[in-house]
This record gives C-alpha cells, sequence and structure tokens, in this order.
C-alpha cells in the first residue's frame, strides 16, 4: 500500500505531469502526421528523455506512444493515409466511413476503442507480469537465449515481406550488435581502429536513422500527398456508446488479441490490428458490409493496437525482450536509466513499476480529451507543408543524435542508418527486424555463448529443460511457420485442378 | 535504389563470407572453446545462407509489388527527373555537412543552412524556406541548449541567451 502511494507521489511531480501532457501533445501531432510514425516520434523523444528523471523519461515514451498510435487514425480516416503502420490495416474501411459522411463515427471509433484498448491493456500487464515474474525468476540463459530467440522469430514473422529477407535483416541487425568490445572475450571486434567504434554502435542513433532520416529521405522522392479538404466535425463521441453496447463482443476479442500479440515478443501494434481486422472479418454476421465503411472492423483493431501496446511491456519489462520496435526504443530508456528490465524490478523497484501502470491509465484517460481536441484541428496540422516539417525533422535527427553522446560521430551514424534502412525498404527488406537485431543482439549473444560455456559446446542442454524445450518449440515453429504457408499454398492449387 | 535480389543476396552473401571469416579470426579467450568468435561466426553463416536463398528467388512470393505513384514530384526530385533517387542522398549529406562544420560555424548558421537546404530541395518556396531556416534553428537551440543543456556548438553566431 505504502508503495502504491510512493508511486501517486511520483506520478504527481510536476516534472512528470508536465512530461506527460507536452509528449501527449507531440505524440498526437507526429502521429498524425502521414509519413511519421509512432516508432520515430517515440525514437526522436529519446535525446530528450536524457535530461529527464526516470519516471518522467518513461512517461514520455508511454504517452507519445500512445498518442501516435492512435492519432495515426486521423489521417487514414480523412486522407486514406494512415499516420502509423499500426492504422494501416483499416484504414480503406475508415475512409469508406468518411466518404459516406461518417468521419466523426470513424474518428470517434478510433479515440473511444484506442482508449479503452489502451486501458485493458494495462490491466492486463498489471495482472500478468508480477506472474510472469515469479516465473521468470527460475530462468536461467538457455531460457533467456530461446526468448529472445523468439522474440527474433516473432519479428521477422510480423514483417509483411519476404520472410528471407526478414531473417536477413535480423541477422544484419545481429551483426552491427557485433561491433564493439562488449563481448565475451573483451575483444575490440569490427572496430577497424576506429576508436568511436570501440563502444559499440549504439541503439538511438541507428533507430533514428532507420526510423527518421530514412522517411526524410523518401519524402525526398515521393510526391507530396494532396492537402486535406477544411472540414467542420460533429460531435466526435456521440454513437460511440451505441458502437460499444452492439459491438461488444467484437470489442473484447480485439482486446484480447491485441493482449496475447504484445506479449509475444516481437510482435506488436502492427500485427494486432492486421490480425484483428482479419478475425472480425472473419467471423462478423455481415462479413460483406466489410470495406464499405462498416465500424465493426475498426472497432475491433482499434481496440487491438493500443492493448497490445501496454502487454508489449510485459517482455519488455521482465526480460528485456521489446515486443515491438516502440518498447524496443523504451528498454534503451529503461537501461539508461537505472530501471534495468527483469524480473527482481516488480521486487525492489515496486513503486515505479506502479507509477508505470498510473502512467499508462492515465495517458488513456487523457487521450479522449486531448484526442477530440486534436480531430478538430486536424485539418489545420495536416495543412502544414511536407516541405516545412521534414526539414525540421533533419535538424532534430542531428542534434539529437548529439546530444545522446555529445558525440558527433553519433551524426555520421545517423546518417549512415539513415541510408541502410532506405535502401533496404526500397528493396523489401524489413528495418523493423534489423533494429530488433540491434537491441537484441548483446542479450542474445550473451545468453547463447553462456549457455555454451555451461554445456561445454553441447548444442542437447538447450532442450533439456521444461520451459526452455517450450519455448525451443515455439521459436523452431515460428521458424518453420513461412515454408509451411508456402507448402500449403503450392498444395491448394494442386487440390483445386483436381 | 531498387536492386535486384541478385546483387542484394550477392552482398548479403559476400558480408556473412566476410563475417564469419573476421570473426574466426578473433583471439579466443584463454582456457575457453567458446569466446568473441563464436557468434559472427554463426551470424555470418546465416547471414550468407539468406543471402544466397535470396539470390536465387527463394521467398519471392511473400513480397508485394511495389507501384510508382503517379502524382507530380516536386523540388529537386523533379529537377533530377530519372535520377531522381538521388534526391533521396540530400538528408545524408546534411548530416555530413552538419558533423564537419558545426563545431567551427557553430550551431545556428549550420542550421539555417541544414533547413534552407532541405526545404528547397523538397520544393519548398523561397520565402517559406529562408522563412523556416531563420526561426526552426532558434527555437531548436532553445529547447535543446537552454532546457536540456546539450552543449550546442556557438562557433562564429552565438546565440543570444
Amino acid at each position: 500500500m505504502t508503495e502504491m502511494l510512493e508511486a501517486f507521489r511520483l506520478v504527481a511531480a510536476p516534472d512528470v505531469l508536465i512530461a506527460i501532457m507536452a509528449s501527449a501533445v507531440y505524440g498526437l501531432v507526429v502521429g498524425s502526421l502521414p509519413g511519421l510514425s509512432a516508432t520515430m516520434a517515440t525514437a526522436l523523444l529519446v535525446p530528450v528523455t536524457f535530461y529527464l528523471s526516470p519516471i518522467a523519461a518513461v512517461a514520455t515514451i508511454i504517452t507519445a506512444s500512445a498518442m501516435a498510435i492512435f492519432s495515426g487514425d486521423i489521417p487514414g480516416a480523412l486522407m486514406r493515409i494512415p499516420g502509423t503502420p499500426a492504422s494501416a490495416a483499416y484504414t480503406d474501411e475508415s475512409y469508406a466511413m468518411t466518404r459516406k459522411g461518417q468521419a466523426e463515427l470513424a474518428l470517434g471509433a478510433g479515440l473511444w476503442f484506442s482508449a479503452i484498448g489502451g486501458i485493458v491493456g494495462t490491466l492486463s500487464l498489471v495482472l500478468m507480469a508480477p506472474l510472469l515474474a515469479e516465473m521468470a525468476l527460475s530462468f536461467s540463459t538457455f531460457e533467456y537465449f530461446w526468448l529472445a530467440f523468439l522474440g527474433l522469430m516473432c519479428a521477422t514473422l510480423v514483417a509483411r515481406s519476404s520472410p528471407i529477407k526478414a531473417i536477413a535483416s535480423m541477422l544484419l541487425g545481429l551483426l552491427f550488435a557485433c561491433v564493439g568490445m562488449e563481448n565475451p572475450g573483451g575483444v575490440p571486434r569490427f572496430t577497424f581502429g576506429i576508436a568511436d567504434l570501440l563502444g559499440g554502435i549504439e541503439v538511438i542513433p541507428a533507430l533514428v536513422g532507420v526510423f527518421a532520416v530514412s522517411e526524410v529521405m523518401r519524402a525526398m522522392t515521393t510526391p507530396e500527398p494532396p492537402p486535406l479538404p477544411r472540414r467542420r466535425f460533429g460531435s466526435i463521441l456521440a454513437g460511440q456508446w451505441g458502437l460499444t453496447k452492439k459491438y461488444q463482443w467484437p470489442m473484447w476479442r480485439g482486446n484480447i488479441i491485441g493482449i496475447i500479440i504484445g506479449v509475444l515478443p516481437g510482435a506488436g501494434a502492427d500485427m494486432a490490428a492486421w490480425v484483428s481486422y482479419a478475425m472480425s472479418k472473419r467471423f462478423s454476421k455481415e462479413p460483406e458490409k466489410f470495406g464499405t465503411g462498416h465500424p465493426e472492423g475498426l472497432v475491433e483493431a482499434g481496440a487491438s493496437n493500443n492493448a497490445s501496446l501496454a502487454s508489449g511491456w510485459v517482455p519488455a519489462l521482465l526480460f528485456g525482450i521489446p515486443g515491438d520496435t516502440i518498447t524496443a526504443i523504451a528498454i534503451g530508456v529503461l537501461y539508461m536509466k537505472g530501471l534495468n528490465p527483469g524480473p527482481t524490478l516488480f521486487t525492489e523497484r515496486a513503486s515505479s513499476m506502479y507509477a508505470l501502470y498510473i502512467i499508462f491509465v492515465l495517458a488513456n484517460i487523457i487521450m479522449i480529451p486531448l484526442g477530440i481536441i486534436m480531430i478538430r484541428v486536424a485539418s489545420l496540422v495536416l495543412r502544414a507543408p511536407r516541405a516545412a516539417v521534414m526539414p525540421v525533422i533533419v535538424l532534430l535527427c542531428a542534434v539529437g543524435a548529439f546530444a545522446t553522446g555529445n558525440n558527433l560521430f553519433s551524426v555520421l551514424l545517423v546518417g549512415m542508418f539513415g541510408i541502410v534502412g532506405f535502401v533496404m525498404e526500397r528493396n523489401g527488406y524489413p528495418v523493423a527486424a534489423m533494429v530488433l537485431g540491434i537491441v537484441m543482439g548483446t542479450m542474445v549473444e550473451q545468453s547463447f555463448v553462456t549457455s555454451l560455456i555451461k554445456s561445454d559446446g553441447d548444442v542437447l542442454p538447450f532442450f533439456e529443460r521444461p520451459v526452455s524445450s517450450v519455448l525451443a518449440a515455439m521459436a523452431i515453429a515460428a521458424l518453420l511457420w513461412p515454408a509451411g504457408v508456402w507448402v500449403a499454398r503450392r498444395l491448394r492449387p494442386a487440390e483445386a485442378a483436381r | 535504389m531498387h536492386l535486384s535480389d541478385r546483387v542484394t543476396g550477392g552482398f548479403l552473401v559476400l558480408l556473412g563470407v566476410l563475417a564469419f571469416w573476421g570473426g574466426s579470426r578473433l583471439p579466443a579467450v584463454p582456457g575457453q572453446d567458446v569466446g568473441p568468435a563464436v557468434f559472427p561466426m554463426v551470424v555470418g553463416a546465416g547471414l550468407a545462407l539468406c543471402g544466397a536463398l535470396i539470390a536465387f528467388g527463394v521467398g519471392h512470393s511473400f513480397e508485394d509489388e511495389e507501384v510508382e505513384p503517379i502524382e507530380a514530384h516536386a523540388g529537386l526530385a523533379r529537377w533530377l527527373g530519372d535520377r531522381r533517387i538521388l534526391a533521396a542522398f540530400v538528408p545524408p549529406a546534411l548530416l555530413l555537412f552538419y558533423m564537419l562544420v558545426s563545431e567551427t560555424l557553430g550551431f545556428l548558421p549550420t542550421a539555417f543552412v541544414l533547413v534552407l537546404v532541405a526545404a528547397l530541395a523538397l520544393g519548398a518556396s523561397l520565402r517559406l524556406s529562408v522563412g523556416m531556416a531563420v526561426c526552426a534553428p532558434p527555437f531548436v537551440h532553445l529547447v535543446f541548449y537552454k532546457l536540456l543543456r546539450v552543449p550546442l556548438p556557438a562557433g562564429i553566431l552565438p546565440a543570444p541567451w
């Protein structure tokens, strides 16, 4: 109880409250601009969190990401351009609703069910994390290795591209993580005599480069999206209660699917939205209405992507394994602030954990009023010409990279990763898989090498402990899944021909 | 920058082989079989295998075909015509520029040039570009230098605060 009170005291500190409000506005604006994703919004915030107190730093990440995932729905509904990849699943649907004159209902559904999803996801985090923490205490390096491996494999499954390219991207990320002296031998590895590389490739410049610089690079070569027509909105929340009652079952299904996908290491909001939308269509009583401006899928997928955002913190907090790219950034911030992920976080720093839950709930509650304001001013914000926004992003990339270590080498690294990300994206290599590889590389290597040393170079002990064998089976299934899909695709036309 | 799968796959094979070779040359930890060499060798081998599979077109059926946008291009991309892909390299070039000159020139002038060039390349009007280049840097400087205490270089034009 005292810890709970302490947590409230932590959150009520003025700097935390200011951080929450400022990052909420920031997340809403950046998320709503097409081409600027929630991940990019979060990555650009990291240099700022360097200079904040631990709770305020985590609060900015939580708030900004939740807001950005919601506000990605706005340009989706109004212009048919998803603001963030997590909104892409139902963009066509919400745009169809706008064309039917139901823009308020579509946007309101995005807001209302995002908030519900976020709160339900938080509850799952509160309930699940301590239970799993008990279990995690008995984990050895074998379990950690398989868990990390499972996370990496899930990240390659999420990517809607060639699975082999996804695995290659992930391996490339692991290779980047090899650079530096932080390896089992403590020897300089792949540093090519450059002193700046001795400390390894920092995650933040890589993130900023891949998600922000490469986005600006893409903007340079693509035409500007058409401007948004000015419009006035009626009541945003009217009709949402009706939708909640009518689509209660899809809403809960969306929440639960979102939570499950979020908890899986490596799979996040994007995948949750796609799966939930597909599921909604599959189990709907009126699947023929999907795609014509039918709110049912919107309800389910909108709840799902925000629910996954909160539950994605479960593997992040317990094992330091990111649920998606946003929690990958969050893990970096947690380490930086001395809140090292692990099961003991829940016993030793319980008040900080409670504070984190409170921030989640708070962020999802203030999302409703702030979101309504954002929808109303969206036509103004979305009129900002791209040629004015993108140059500032480049400047922020430079300053942000510099701020992470007061080192100009990071600025160069940001530019290089921008090129890497741009070239990869153009050729169908999913960058998120590479980023997870970079973030998790050190951990994967450590658990892998320690396990190998323990087992004297033998592979069998990796499968001997009960939990590790289950995790190994899941990870290998994830690895073989695309091959199974490919075989199934091959067999089906053959059967049809018969 | 759309390269064929053979090119990217071949590059990955090369990178994987180099990583394997480079890893195998790392010194071992005395008295241990497993050291810093194992992980890069495993990753390198995997990368080479994936690269070979990609080069032979395995898994290509999972990919979506890219559609070329039909709207008109603006700014540098229009001026470059068919070579507009080069415009993409303006942002990294600007970051390189920032790295090289910000120490001597100072934050404000460097940021002015950076924003101006980026805005013009994106096809903004001269008035908007100059406006952005004049207004944005002091604001960024204020936030990072004053609020976050990042030691941004003063150079030839120190900020008044």
